[in-house]
């Protein structure tokens, strides 16, 4: 028997269409399995009671409780202030470094060594550092500048102190990761729009507000909406540093409620919890995108 | 419009890589420079240095008569066309043209003249509103240019412009830019290293390599009474020819004999070469000044190597001992590789080089 080829087989042309697919294929059988059921699982069973019958009661359980209220302000204080604080000091850095100065490159070295460090390692680290008898009051001993008396507490303030010194921590971790990304951008755009600036009359700032900020604002634009959504999810340091439930976030009372408590009843507030800060998340996303993304529109127009 | 002068001036970007070695140049009111030379020997650092963006190492440069070697570059009153343009991306054509003007606070009414103006002047008056990735790489071009004219600067630099832009299109804006030159009169300096764009263009040439500059002087000068060997041998499509012979004066005459020829000239036309009677030295030739001579007058007889066709002419090449001889023949003679031909100089234009310093030997017959 024979048969012909175009009985056989698709045509070139829709083969040809069916590889990209074939290709993505593998990651999304991926993600069904190992991502969206189980978030799909997670939002089905936050709106479940221990019992299994529907319900909104865990979503009315945590916009009842105060602690929650309290995680939200410290979470969005947080972010607010550490993405601030960030991204003014890493662009700073990253503009310093792409002078290209003597001995930037060995200052770009040790300037991503907390980058390198785990997250537990820079807990542990500065909850030793920052006790009562740790490596830092003992250092400023040492060095004379406080005495035996005078030892400084940090880690217990006030509510705001406490949240000062996570903004500090996480700055320092942080700020590496959010330099490189500047300077991979501010290398990509070339020192000759830069040159042409200053030759046309421009001064160092008016530069850097006019050329260099506008034509890395893709790159600023990924940088800070990894950051926010990685500072959303801060928690472990805090812990910790602190303890649960002293410096409540979002992220610290999932994990409070998912895993520390033990009761299954918590663990479906957790599960709501997620949800929300889910849709947190990518709220802050979207609007970050919105508001970066119009500013360009109103330029636009300015020209017409 | 005005004057500028380079100083002893030197870049040395470490201890082994010098970038300037020495300039000293006198640009005259509007008058349109053109540095030209071989890759790595010095124009775009003399042009980063009077620009501003380049610290010098030593030297002066005074515009105007004012030294201006220390003061940033927003305050020399001089723009530039980069190579590769660097234009603002981000900026749409209007505000890429107006960036300067804005900085200095004209007022807005002013600014849309002096936009609209300039670019009607080098033809982008419709794209305006367009951004510079929406623009052809000669609009884009442009686009530079016009940013560069829209400040009225005092001096104009240009480094290698055109280099991006297709053969046809250079030798349009090589035009334009030539009529803008006479229309703005601003001094201009113009890096190149295509020589025929620096003979059209230039008012004078300065030549340069290895960081210093080897002559200076109109189009004319560089081509008809080049300095030395390298001038002779780096202008001209083809370049010059070199042959070595040996100088000997018999009465009143002089006798020039090469392995393959003999020249017999007259001494009162070459005096200045009676100081080599009896050495050697380096005579040059341009390949439009050996013609073919197919009487028995002819200087010399030699096989045809190659022949390259050009339309408006043919460049013929020969094997004279080791060394390659190229000619220039008009186009109608039939000339075929292989073909035994004669061949012989114009005698009012030979270059004579000193085979040591390989400076030219000036002589009485030059034009
Ligand atoms: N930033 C720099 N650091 C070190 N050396 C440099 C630097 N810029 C240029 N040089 C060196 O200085 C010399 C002159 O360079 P320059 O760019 O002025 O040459 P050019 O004449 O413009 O060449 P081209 O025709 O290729 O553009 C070269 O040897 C080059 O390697
Ligand atoms: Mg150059």
């Amino acid at each position: 028997m024979r048969i012909t080829k175009p009985q056989l087989s698709l045509s070139r042309d829709n083969r040809k269409k069916m590889v990209p697919y074939l290709l993505i294929a593998p990651v999304i059988i991926y993600y069904t399995i190992f991502w969206l059921f189980p978030v799909l699982n997670a939002i089905v069973e936050s709106f479940r009671d221990v019992d299994g019958i529907w319900t909104l009661g865990n979503y009315i359980y945590i916009f009842k409780d105060p602690v929650f209220y309290t995680a939200l302000f410290d979470t969005a204080f947080l972010v607010i202030f550490s993405v601030t604080i960030e991204f003014v000091l890493a662009f700073g850095l990253a503009l310093l470094i792409n002078t290209k100065f003597k001995g930037s490159s060995i200052f770009l070295f040790l300037a991503m060594i907390p980058m390198a460090l785990p997250a537990v390692a820079v807990g542990a680290m500065w909850s030793s550092g920052l006790a009562t008898r740790g490596w830092l009051n003992s250092f400023l001993m040492h060095a004379g500048i406080i005495d035996d008396a005078s030892k400084i507490l940090f880690l217990a303030g006030g509510e705001m102190s406490r949240l000062w010194l996570i903004i500090i921590i996480d700055a320092w971790t942080v700020i590496p990761f959010v330099m490189i990304i500047l300077l991979a951008g501010l290398q990509g755009i070339g020192a000759d729009v830069r040159e042409a600036g200053y030759i046309f009359g421009g001064t160092k700032f008016q530069v850097l507000r006019k050329i260099t900020i506008p034509m890395l604002k893709p790159t600023i634009t990924t940088a800070m909406i990894l950051r926010i959504i990685s500072a959303i999810q801060i928690w472990l340091i805090i812990v910790m540093l602190f303890g649960f439930n002293r410096l409540p976030t979002l992220l610290e009372q999932i994990v409070l409620n998912y895993d520390e408590l033990g009761a299954a009843s918590f663990e479906r507030i957790g599960l709501a919890l997620s949800v929300i800060v889910a849709i947190i998340v990518s709220a802050t996303a979207i609007l970050y995108l919105k508001v970066s993304g119009s500013f360009e529109k109103k330029k636009e127009q300015e020209v017409e | 419009m005005a004057t500028l002068e380079l100083v002893d001036l030197a870049k040395r970007f470490s201890k082994k890589v010098w970038g300037v070695r020495k300039m000293d140049l006198d640009v005259n009111e509007k008058e349109f420079i053109v540095l030209l030379g071989p890759s790595g020997c010095g124009k775009t650092t003399t042009m980063r240095m009077v620009a501003g963006l380049e610290e010098v190492t030593r030297g002066t440069i005074h515009l105007d008569g004012k030294d201006i070697t220390d003061i940033p570059p927003r305050d020399r009153g001089i723009s530039m066309v980069f190579q590769n343009y660097a234009i603002w991306p981000h900026m749409t054509v209007f505000d890429n043209i107006a960036f300067s003007l804005k900085l200095k606070k004209m007022p807005k009414a002013e600014i849309r003249q002096r936009v609209q103006e300039t670019a009607d002047m080098v033809k982008i008056g419709e794209l305006l509103k367009r951004l510079p990735g929406q623009l052809s790489g000669g609009q884009q071009q442009r686009v530079a240019l016009a940013r560069a004219l829209a400040v009225k600067p005092k001096l104009f630099l240009m480094d290698e412009p055109l280099s991006n832009l297709d053969a046809k299109l250079r030798v349009v804006m090589r035009t334009e830019l030539k009529a803008i030159h006479q229309q703005t009169e601003a001094t201009s300096i113009f890096v190149t290293h295509d020589q025929s764009e620096a003979m059209s263009m230039a008012d004078r040439i300065v030549i340069m390599k290895d960081g210093e500059i080897i002559q200076i002087g109109t189009p004319d000068d560089v081509y008809f009474r080049s300095a030395n060997m390298f001038v002779a041998g780096f202008i001209g499509t083809p370049p010059t020819n070199f042959f070595n012979i040996r100088c000997s004066v018999d009465g009143e005459e002089i006798s020039l004999k090469h392995s393959n020829f003999k020249l017999v000239l007259p001494l009162k036309d070459f005096s200045e070469l009676d100081a080599y009677n009896g050495k050697e030295l380096v005579v040059g030739v341009r390949p439009e000044d050996i013609a073919v001579d197919s009487s028995d007058k002819a200087l010399f007889t030699n096989k045809v190597l190659v022949v390259e066709p050009q339309g408006s002419h043919q460049v013929v090449a020969l094997k004279l001992n080791d060394a390659i001889v190229k000619t220039i023949v008009s186009a109608d003679q039939s000339v075929k590789p292989g073909d035994s031909i004669g061949f012989n100089f114009n005698l009012k234009r030979l270059h004579f080089f000193n085979m040591e310093t390989e400076n030219r030997i000036k002589t009485a017959s030059e034009i």
